[in-house]
């Protein structure tokens, strides 16, 4: 059964369409990544799952009952919304027991996350003396309280060091592994590439694409990175491929041309028979970042916020 | 609801706030009771309409309710106390963005804002607790120092002192409320305030100066009415009833905004 569903929701506010007749479907178990540009539509998906604000046409549903009713499913799903909120007066432990008091869960949870969290040996302190990373792990600390059958985490990385992000993500994989679900929405492509197990793509409130990993990781095209010695015929050689009938594409001091490994002898020679020589030939691969904007026609959209209303749909 | 009561007492365990809240009511029963005092033995009277006090005659302090006197004198003043503390309490859970993970933990809002009432009510009885201890250990000296007949302040002391603590605390109970549905409207603790604030010191003021203005049903009179047991113009149960009615009002209010209203911050 999927964990989440979606049928036409949409949600409106003023002029704004932030969703646009979103369809979908979640898988259970794994990691799901939650993908697009600024204001396509993911914070106001999720707030809707959550039951924060409700959809104006639509209906979707989360672990089988319907987002009208967020109560029946409230107990099943930990949360990290945004920047984690907290009383910054009190300490982990307290804003930890809080939690805990409400969502009616044994006190043992709260020793069990803050190690789980790696904020055991910090429990005590104010959270007003915590780093973004230390109040990003009580975030998630707090979304795995209830231990939860589906956990939606915003931006679950943002503030930690590398070595936090390392953690984070493993800490993601063996939930992911061990039965439960877990929605990340990030702007980090890396990550989203590193531990998911299943892509969605939203932009301007649409779905574009909701697959497994795999599938994205597919669409990779193998490219070919070149530099000539001289600067100076960079625009020579960029012209002689363009009319060779090679895909080129310009970029920051060096030309990017669509071809497999086994092409690169060809382009070599193609270069020398323009009297071109190279100082740098690299063969490569797509990762997630280029297929996204591939994907989200390389569009802000916050940017094109403006442009969207005037055309009656949003951003 | 139990659940949302214990959630909101462990985040109201917050140092600086419970001292603001009790450290100013101690404050206020302290300087009202010696200004008072001092006042009442010189035969000075305030002029009607005089914001945020209303001082006992002479006659009245030296009877047995003397004793508990300065809390009605001062307590549309422990009511902005309660007022503003209230609306910090609630307004910090949207500007820290809180309220988010409280909704999405508890998605059944009546209980979350009844947790929240019930909760800020019981902090209200420690304040109002703190206010009559402060009260009693400030007169009694201030009075002997000006010469007030203290005799009959022993007569039936316990039903005085827990009379005194019943209006009060039912009068700040109906100040923090109003604090909450305020806070709960603008979601800003500073907005809040300056609404409480400016209505009891500007608003109602200049409403009681205006002759012939009918100001009994006023919210500061009623509570100030509610905390002395009644007064000349508004009889006990009367004040009751609009508090009451106020508190309803308020509520529902306040209910229906949190209930119906997208949860953004």
């Amino acid at each position: 059964m999927p964990v989440v569903t979606t049928s036409e929701l949409t949600r409106t506010f003023g002029p704004v369409t932030a969703l646009d007749g979103l369809t979908v479907e979640l898988p259970s178990a794994g990691v799901i990544g939650l993908v697009g540009p600024n204001g396509s539509g993911k914070s106001t998906l999720i707030r809707i799952l959550l039951g924060l604000i409700r959809p104006t046409a639509g209906s979707a549903a989360v672990l089988g009952s319907s987002v009208r009713g967020p109560a029946a499913y409230a107990a099943r799903v930990g949360v990290l919304i945004e920047s984690p909120a907290f009383v910054s007066a009190l300490s982990a432990r307290a804003n930890l027991t809080s939690l805990a008091h409400l969502r009616r869960v044994p006190l043992e949870r709260v020793e069990v996350v803050l190690g789980q969290t790696g904020l055991a040996g910090r429990d005590r302190e104010p959270v007003k003396r915590f780093s973004l990373g230390m109040k990003q792990r009580l975030g998630i600390a707090a979304a795995l309280l209830s231990d939860p059958e589906l956990l939606i985490l915003d931006e679950p990385t943002n503030g930690l060091d590398p070595a936090g992000i390392v953690e984070v993500r493993e800490l993601l994989r063996d939930l992911g592994r061990n039965g439960r679900t877990v929605i990340v929405s990030s702007h980090q492509l890396s990550e989203i590439e590193a531990v998911c197990d299943h892509l969605v793509v939203i932009r301007f409130g649409k779905l574009v694409f909701s697959g497994p990993m795999a599938e994205v990781m597919k669409r990779t095209r193998e490219h070919i990175d070149v530099a000539p010695e001289l600067l100076a015929d960079l625009p020579r050689l960029e012209a002689g491929l363009t009319d060779g009938g090679w895909s080129v594409n310009g970029m920051d001091g060096i030309l990017r041309i669509v071809a497999n490994a086994e092409r690169a002898a060809d382009l070599n020679r193609a270069a020398t028979a323009m009297g071109i020589t190279l100082r740098a030939l690299v063969v490569g691969q797509d990762n997630l970042e280029e297929i996204f904007l591939e994907m989200t026609g390389r569009v802000d959209g916050e940017l094109a916020e403006g442009r969207a209303i005037a055309n009656g749909k949003v951003a | 609801m139990i659940a949302a009561i214990r959630s909101e007492l462990t985040r109201l365990r917050q140092p600086r706030l419970l001292l603001a809240w009790f450290g100013l009511m101690a404050l206020f029963a302290m300087l009202v009771n010696t200004i008072m005092v001092t006042f009442v033995s010189g035969g000075g009277s305030l002029p009607p309409g005089a914001p945020g006090v209303a001082f006992p005659t002479l006659a009245e302090m030296e009877s047995p309710s003397g004793l508990m006197a300065g809390l009605a004198a001062a307590s549309n003043m422990f009511g902005i106390v309660s007022l503003s503390l209230c609306a910090v309490a609630t307004a910090d859970d949207y500007s820290s963005g809180l309220v988010r993970l409280l909704v999405a933990a508890e998605p059944r809002r009546w209980p979350l804002l009844a947790g929240k009432v019930v909760a800020l009510v019981i902090v209200t009885a420690g304040a109002t607790t703190v206010a009559a201890i402060v009260n009693v250990f400030a007169v009694l000296p201030a009075a002997q120092a000006a010469g007030i007949s203290t005799v009959a302040w022993g007569t039936n002391i316990l039903t005085v002192v827990a009379l005194a603590w019943s209006n009060l605390f039912m009068a700040l109970c109906v100040w923090g409320v109003l604090g909450l549905v305020i806070a709960v409207l603008a979601r800003s603790a500073a907005v809040a305030i300056s609404i409480g604030v400016g209505y009891v010191l500007v608003v109602e003021s200049l409403v009681k100066m205006v002759k012939d203005a009918p100001s009994d049903w006023l919210l500061g009179t009623t509570l100030g009415a509610v905390a002395s047991g009644g007064t000349a113009t508004i009889p006990y149960t009367t004040a009751i009833a609009l508090a009451f009615a106020y508190v309803i009002l308020g509520l529902v209010l306040a209910g229906a905004v949190f209930i119906r209203r997208d949860v953004t911050d």
